[in-house]
């Protein structure tokens, strides 16, 4: 029944009927604006959006923010994957780190992180620097227990045959813990990366500051209706073309399919 | 196995200990005049200011209205997530029309529609709630999907052998197959509503947990500021550890539970 049924849709009748859904829902959303049944201000007709987002992107407003949004988020997140990393396969090597760090990332872990933002403001002033923190501090729990369970789960086989061969810790580390753990980490990565991305946004519609989340508010209070949805639709091209991205470096990296 | 004294570190009070040192680390920076008091509060100032603010009712009627935002959200959004997540697991043309929309929405910073929201339902609720519905939706979504679309074919013909109909299969086989997925999205759902419902009250909002610890930021009162993200963090700590609770409750007669017990 629903087996045949999937086969007969096909890949290429896939794209055909997300295509169309797409198209579906642009259409629709013409011709409401377009109809007069929304108002301009709630609902700019989506030619109208494109017209704008050609305009930000022309002026190099558009650009300028998506960079000064994108660099904070990666920096932010480099910085949680040069601490988590690290610290993570160092915990599952050493059970009195363990010890010290579990009760911490336990509580850290499901706490909304965007509440520390004012902390942040007032340790790391109001400019960039307080936003890479947060999104550091944000993207950290989720790389540092992913990197905690892959070096944990790493087989105790390849371990002791490394030992008896006499491998020291240090070679041991990069020779054996770090491969065999690398496609979890990976996974870890790939999770915390929308994190950095939500964090940056966030924070930056919270306090300003200059980059997407900033101007998206600022057009937002001067009704700059179809400002809001270019720049919307912007942060939704970016969101799914770095997943995709992600998608294709784990496949390429992964030389085995999880430990 | 080794000496009591890694048994007792382990034990419930041992677990503590780590926390415990770190107030007290903390404790000693401040009184001694390494840090300035007014960047870092002292724990026994904010722990003033905790019973301060436990004792008035601000906090108690904003945290509330937090609370009720991000667990409306969440109802609505677990809810509609998992009828759509089944929806797009049994059927192969819906599934067809609605991955390119959930695939789009699932990337996008949900916070970022937060400015619409303002524009469509104005300063309030409906904003939030709504950023919060959109946030729980697509993790119930994409997790009951999965569950569902992995029930084992097994399962499905010994059902139908034992005379199962089409409409018991939903409740009896693929639910009860996708339950531990669907607890696995409600936790990201939870994670999320605590978040969105925050962020949407720091961006634009009257009340609300969020707005307070900026109104107390804005004043200069950092132990209240302290304090109140301190509240937060513990409500959200015992929101989800009692979400884990009901897992492992609800969960018992699955494999994953007598793996780890």
């Amino acid at each position: 029944m629903t087996a045949t049924a999937t086969k007969i849709v096909s890949q290429r009748g896939l794209f055909a009927r997300s295509m169309v859904s797409v198209l579906t829902i642009i259409v629709i959303w013409e011709a409401v604006a377009r109809a007069g049944l929304a108002s301009p201000l709630f609902l700019p007709p989506f030619t109208k959006v494109m017209a704008e987002w050609w305009a930000v992107c022309a002026d190099g407003s558009l650009p300028l923010d998506l960079a000064v949004s994108l660099s904070r988020a990666a920096v932010g997140l480099c910085l949680a994957t040069a601490i988590g990393v690290p610290l993570g396969i160092a915990m599952a090597r050493s059970r009195f780190l363990h010890w010290l760090f579990d009760p911490v990332i336990a509580l850290a872990f499901p706490s909304p992180k965007i509440a520390f933002l004012p902390i942040f403001i007032l340790w790391f002033g109001i400019y960039s620097f307080s936003k890479i923190l947060l999104v550091a501090f944000a993207c950290v729990f989720p790389i540092l227990i992913g990197s905690f369970a892959a070096a944990s789960s790493v087989n105790r086989v390849l371990i002791w045959s490394a030992a008896s061969l006499g491998t020291s810790r240090l070679r041991m580390l990069f020779r054996i813990v770090l491969p065999a753990a690398w496609p979890r980490i990976f996974a870890a990565l790939r999770v915390a990366l929308p994190v950095s991305l939500i964090t940056t946004f966030t924070a930056e519609m919270v306090s300003g500051g200059g980059g997407m989340g900033a101007t998206l508010m600022y057009s937002q209070r001067f009704f700059e209706s179809p400002t809001v949805f270019a720049y919307i639709l912007t942060m939704l091209g970016v969101g799914l073309l770095l997943d995709f991205i992600m998608l294709k470096l784990q496949a390429a990296s992964a030389w085995s399919t999880g430990a | 196995m080794r000496a009591d004294r890694t048994s007792l570190l382990w034990s419930p009070v041992g677990r503590v200990l780590p926390l415990v040192l770190i107030g007290l680390l903390w404790q000693a920076a401040s009184t001694s005049g390494l840090i300035d008091p007014a960047f870092l509060p002292s724990p026994v100032r904010v722990g003033t200011a905790i019973y301060d603010l436990l004792a008035g009712r601000e906090i108690r009627d904003n945290l509330f209205i937090t609370l009720w935002r991000a667990g409306l959200g969440l109802a609505l959004g677990s809810i509609a997530g998992v009828w759509l997540g089944l929806m797009m697991a049994r059927s192969p043309v819906f599934r067809a029309y609605a991955t390119p929309i959930v695939g789009g929405t699932y990337s996008l910073p949900k916070s970022a529609l937060i400015p619409l929201f303002i524009l469509w339902f104005g300063i309030g609720t409906a904003t939030s709630v709504c950023a919060v519905f959109l946030s729980c939706l697509l993790p119930m979504v994409v997790n009951t999907a999965q569950g569902v679309t992995s029930t084992p074919r097994v399962l499905v013909w010994g059902a139908e052998a034992f005379g199962t109909r089409p409409r018991a299969m939903l409740w009896r086989v693929y639910l009860p197959h996708a339950l531990p997925n669907i607890f696995a999205g409600l936790r990201v759902a939870l994670g999320f509503s605590f978040v969105l419902a925050i962020s949407s009250e720091m961006i634009a909002s009257t009340n609300g947990i969020g707005k307070l610890i900026f109104m107390y930021g804005e004043n200069g009162a950092y132990d209240y500021m302290f304090a109140a993200i301190a509240c937060i963090v513990v409500v959200a700590f015992v929101a989800d550890r009692l979400l884990l609770m009901l897992t492992a409750k609800s969960l018992r007669w699955h494999e994953s539970a007598q793996r780890s017990t």
